[in-house]
């Protein structure tokens, strides 16, 4: 008696936080979009239900302003940034958790160090170095950059999940005459779907989030991405177009929210589904 | 290029006698690569060799003549010569150098290895052997290489410019084309704990810095496996759908979510003071304009913005411990608590802690959410920076009004090596870390 | 062995260096090629402010017509436009002529971006005195004057019939709450570019003007008209006037917001806000500022927005022809029509097209009242403290006087750590 007691409380407890914590995310999203459905044109009159709830900002998303072309830029360039980041980082992944070679761990150090340093200075190297190589003003550029910046991160995360994989699969494997590669695409990449779906979500989102590099590197309007283009709405001083900017949010973190939902599952029983029970 | 020291260590302290004497002559001929291998009869090898020195000296002889000319002098003629592009040709030739260098002494290394098996009275590997060889020992640098050269390109070559650029004296007033740029030594380093302002200032800013870290990060891991922890008791219902919805933050790209928030706690207008606090009928709170409310208010957007992320990162683990545990200590009589405390909570901390210590680097220099939120405001009396600039917005703030790229390039070196030392300490502890010491 | 490869290493730099002797030939022959012997370019480029193309267009085509050269022109905004002419410039990719607002002249200036101008004074003269002030820098003129702005008086029909002539009558009328809007009066005064005209109204001065040269070294922000001024602003703040949510950087977006969706009688704000009120279905009036308690006039800060020549450029002398072509009587007044924009040409100032329009009569008199931004380098340092400044005074955490004392102690450490012995 006393332990369905004890459980009952343990679990409204659960449920009382689970509420409040949900209700604490959703609040200012859902004022996201309340606003932008929003008559007015500034932050100070939005409300979370509008009194005349219209859609014309999203209407004029599309007739007065590019966003169907920032809109289609970005997806280009994560799609291209995903590719290479899935490609780049699994296998990098790889060689750190399977091989022991000599610059291994000065390696895994140097990717953890390359995170810590902040970039802002920089930014004019890279901005210098797309114009000596002729890739200023290409989406080639930023999406090299990207990359270059997803592998560190990415690739500590593959690896730790890689090393989860027993060993002893591709050593029978091996035994029975595969070869390298043979291992990691028969062995190692069915099993590591789940964080490769990951590092393909994250390395997806990271253009959408992105408007200090993209602002820099590319310069002409119609190559613009979305966060640039929607953060140039807000940080105009002078003309304040805070609800077409929750239109345009809105319009973005749909579809991000509908493939974090469908690609939940990896992060859950996959993110370590190898593991220790292994 | 560093495995050289070792090998030939290890040869060296091997104490048989050889007949002949093929090392020598190898190493002296690869002088000109790739002579050697052919002296060794590696025919394919020594002709590939020689081909690909040609080819660098080739193609690359300009860029490097013209590249550390430049980057000794930083030009010497105006309006010819551009300092800064002349930095970045320069370190570009510095990387090729180096590129060049662990070419030509894997060439040394390579020779002198062979001759020894020569010596030793073996022969040399054939082609096919070699190929073998290279698939085996070379295969993991192989899938390295790809990731790895980008990586010099976009993240070592520009924090390689911007700590070459902290010696310089790069500023409005000495800035191409009017001006020349030069080498200043230590000049900024000396200058920053020099200038008054700039001391004046630090404390406070350093404080507010180390606490934001140490709170928003803390807090927002332990959000991040509290919630995790708590979806996933067994009994719990409806946990895809908690999950779902706590994991939305991560979804929506930070800068939105950080210039709504910035809009919702408006003093007089935003959402928080009027529908929320108002609701509970609680006054007004000055989120914008006193330091004290920014920082919680800030300290609440980052816990926001990066609990999912640690929740998300827990539940994989969670899953991942056996279930025997948790048997075992029911068992022994211990309670839902001590077994989170002694079973769940260590093993997501050292399976995680890599990770969870780049959040602390990460916030640490969080210049987004500082600066989308309130710019680093409101202002505090007798003081340089904003009331809730960290270091680096401060930086940013009191460099870029005057283009002062050297002196930012100086105090972004100093932050770095600070975070790194530190954060280099902590990860030495971690279990993770010690997995690969046993290598 | 770790010695031996890292002394190849070295050997390696060594020999690199000793080898590395640069660029063979010299530069000296194309330096001296602006003097009058410059040929006739094919073409020019011209980089145009964002959105503002309809008013350019129309000039170089007749300037295309008379003297045979192609003018190619690039909307972007322009800030940007420095960014870009700091890499292209040098690689020769940039464009002869782009559009800066004054007081960026000193720093691109110093940073050798771009070139003085030799024009003769009968053409200078057709502009306004202090437009040409604003774009001239250590006694050089570095472009001529394409449009004006300043912040004036703005009020809704609605609560207004017409503009009050003092700020006392506007503070009464906001005190008393008898507009019928939420808020009487409201101004963006913890923005130090809307509080200037305040403080320079009450006789407080950024930098001390010597006959056309500004002095870095004396500040004039803490004296005693500018605490003056101070304490008016203050007091919007502390009696209620101003809510707290205007304070801070997000005020200006946050009383664009609260006028347009008619909660405010009246404001002060720029030209470029014309238009958004005017879409937002506000049936707006504009004046000039009303006067101040003490009778003057507020002394709003003037922006001008120049034509300048790239150092980069290789045709300057036309590039300097163009700049003149655009900027005439005729394409000025195209201009206005085209994008509103209000061009510092005198006798433009007496045009029935200005005088009649509400907006443009009301920037061109403040114009004359107020005072060119300062573009020298150090301005640069004034912002940051002075809106700390502003900030602390209007939320009362700090009495006017301290606020500017520290302020401009904070500005000439600034301006002596950053700008000395230069």
């Amino acid at each position: 008696m006393k332990m369905k007691q004890a459980k009952w409380i343990r679990l409204s407890f659960t449920y009382l936080i689970l509420c409040v914590a949900a209700l604490i995310v959703i609040y200012p999203l859902l004022w996201v979009v309340g606003s932008s459905l929003n008559p007015g044109n500034s932050l100070t009159s939005s409300t979370i239900i509008p009194e005349h709830a219209t859609f014309s900002h999203y209407k004029e998303l599309f007739t007065k302003t590019e966003y169907v072309t920032w809109y289609w830029n970005t997806l280009k360039i994560c799609v291209c940034t995903m590719s290479l980041s899935v490609i780049f980082i699994g296998l990098t992944a790889y060689a750190f958790s399977r091989y022991r070679f000599v610059g291994r761990k000065n390696g895994l150090m140097l990717f953890l160090i390359l995170q810590m340093v902040p970039q802002f200075v920089a930014i004019l190297a890279i901005y210098i170095l797309a114009n000596l190589v002729g890739l200023l003003d290409t989406h080639l550029a930023l999406i090299l950059v990207y990359v270059g910046g997803l592998i560190p991160m990415n690739t500590w995360l593959a690896k730790g999940y890689y090393d989860t994989i027993p060993k002893e699969l591709d050593e029978s494997a091996r035994i029975d005459g595969a070869g390298h590669l043979v291992i990691f695409f028969k062995i190692i990449l069915p099993l590591s779907k789940p964080i490769l779906a990951v590092i393909a979500l994250f390395s997806f989102i990271s253009p959408f989030a992105d408007f200090i590099l993209a602002s820099i590197l590319l310069r002409s309007d119609e190559k613009q991405t979305l966060a640039v283009g929607l953060f140039n709405m807000v940080s105009d001083e002078f003309g304040n177009q805070f609800t077409l900017f929750a239109a345009g949010s809105v319009l973005i973190a749909i579809p991000i929210a509908i493939l974090f939902i469908a690609l939940q599952r990896y992060f859950v029983s996959g993110l370590t589904a190898g593991g220790t029970k292994g | 290029m560093e495995a050289v020291p070792q090998n030939i260590k290890s040869a060296q302290n091997k104490s048989f006698h050889y007949q002949s004497n093929h090392r020598k002559t190898a190493v002296i001929l690869s002088i000109i690569p790739g002579l050697g291998q052919l002296y060794h009869k590696q025919w394919v090898k020594g002709i590939l060799f020689l081909t690909l020195t040609a080819s660098y000296v080739a193609v690359f002889s300009n860029l490097l003549n013209m590249g550390l000319w430049g980057i000794v002098t930083l030009g010497t003629e105006l309006p010819r010569d551009h300092s800064i592009f002349l930095l970045v040709e320069g370190i570009i030739a510095l990387i090729v150098i180096t590129i060049g260098v662990a070419f030509y002494a894997f060439n040394l290394y390579d020779a002198y290895q062979t001759g020894k098996k020569r010596d030793a009275g073996m022969r040399p590997c054939t082609l096919r052997e070699q190929y073998q060889h290279t698939i085996d020992k070379g295969f993991p640098y192989l899938l390295v290489t790809p990731g790895f050269f980008l990586l010099i390109f976009v993240v070592i070559f520009p924090i390689l410019f911007m700590v070459f650029l902290a010696f310089t004296n790069y500023d409005l007033y000495h800035s191409p084309p009017a001006k020349l740029v030069d080498w200043v030594g230590f000049q900024n380093f000396i200058d920053m704990f020099k200038l008054d302002i700039w001391r004046e200032t630090f404390v406070s800013v350093f404080s507010w810095t180390i606490i934001w870290t140490f709170t928003a990060t803390t807090l927002q891991i332990a959000v991040g496996i509290g919630l995790a922890v708590m979806m996933n008791q067994k009994d719990v219902k409806l946990k895809g759908l908690f999950r779902t919805i706590l994991i939305l933050p991560w979804a929506v790209p930070a800068f939105v979510s950080i210039l709504v928030f910035s809009g919702m706690f408006n003093d007089s207008f935003g959402a928080i003071n009027h529908d929320v606090l108002a609701f509970f009928g609680v006054k007004d709170i000055p989120w914008l304009t006193d330091p004290f409310w920014t920082k919680v208010a800030l300290i609440f957007i980052q816990t926001w913005l990066g609990f999912p992320f640690v929740m998300a990162m827990t539940t994989g683990v969670l899953q991942s411990i056996p279930n025997e545990l948790y048997e075992a200590a029911t068992i022994d009589g211990a309670t839902s608590w001590d077994k989170f405390r002694t079973i769940t909570l260590p093993m997501v901390l050292y399976s995680t802690a890599p990770i969870l210590i780049t959040q602390y680097t990460f916030n640490f220099n969080n210049f987004n959410v500082i600066y989308l939120f309130n710019s680093g405001g409101p202002a505090v009396a007798s003081q340089n920076a904003g009331g809730t600039d960290i270091l680096i917005s401060w930086i940013y703030q009191m460099t870029m009004t005057s283009a002062q790229y050297s002196k930012a390039a100086a105090v972004t070196v100093v932050l770095s090596i600070i975070v790194i030392l530190v954060a280099l300490f902590n990860f030495r502890r971690t279990k993770a870390f010690k997995d690969e010491g046993k290598v | 062995m770790k010695k031996w490869l890292a002394s190849l290493m070295t050997l390696f730099l060594l020999l690199g260096v000793l080898s590395a002797c640069g660029p063979k030939e010299s530069s000296s022959g194309e330096t001296g090629n602006n003097g009058s012997k410059e040929t006739k370019p094919e073409k020019l480029v011209i980089w145009e402010d964002k959105d503002k193309g309809a008013g350019l267009k129309p000039a170089i085509e007749k300037f295309e017509k008379k003297y045979g050269i192609k003018v190619e022109y690039k909307e972007m905004p322009m800030l940007d436009q420095q960014d870009k002419l700091r890499l292209d410039g040098p690689a020769g990719k940039g464009p002869d002529v782009i559009t800066t607002p004054h007081d960026r002249v000193g720093p691109l200036v110093t940073e050798g971006l771009i070139a003085p101008l030799d024009i003769s004074s009968d053409v200078t003269g057709k502009f306004t005195d202090s437009s040409i002030a604003a774009l001239t820098f250590k006694g050089k003129l570095y472009g001529l004057p394409k449009s004006t702005e300043t912040p004036v008086f703005i009020y809704n029909k609605k609560f207004m019939k017409k503009a009050p002539e003092t700020l006392d009558e506007v503070y009464k009328m906001a005190k008393g709450n008898n507009s019928g809007a939420q808020y009487g009066f409201l101004a963006n005064w913890t923005d130090f570019y809307f509080a200037y005209g305040i403080i320079a109204g009450y006789g407080g001065y950024v930098f001390k003007d010597n006959n056309g040269t500004l002095d870095p070294k004396d500040v004039g922000l803490n004296n005693e008209g500018a605490v003056k001024g101070l304490d008016f602003i203050t007091k919007w703040y502390k009696e209620g006037l101003f809510p707290k949510g205007v304070v801070g950087e997000k005020a200006g977006q946050t009383i664009d917001g609260l006028f347009t969706e008619g909660k405010v009688a009246s404001l002060m704000n720029g030209p470029w806000s014309f238009q958004p009120y005017k879409d937002a279905k506000v049936d707006i009036g504009i004046a000039p500022m009303p006067k101040l308690p003490n009778g003057e006039y507020v002394k709003t800060f003037i922006g001008v927005k120049g034509w300048n020549v790239s150092s980069f450029s290789k045709n300057k002398k036309w590039a300097t022809k163009l700049v003149e072509f655009i900027t005439n009587e005729e394409s000025a007044k195209i201009r206005f029509e085209k994008t509103q924009e209000i061009p510092p040409v005198k006798s433009l100032m007496n045009d029935p097209i200005i005088a009649d329009n509400e907006g443009a009569k009301a920037v061109a008199i403040q114009s004359e009242r107020g005072i060119p931004m300062p573009n020298i380098p150090e301005m640069a340092e004034v912002w940051k403290p002075v809106a700390n400044a502003l900030q602390l005074a209007a939320t009362g955490k700090q009495s006017s006087n301290k606020a500017l004392d520290d302020a401009v102690k904070s500005i000439k450490e600034n301006i002596e750590a950053k700008h000395s012995g230069k």
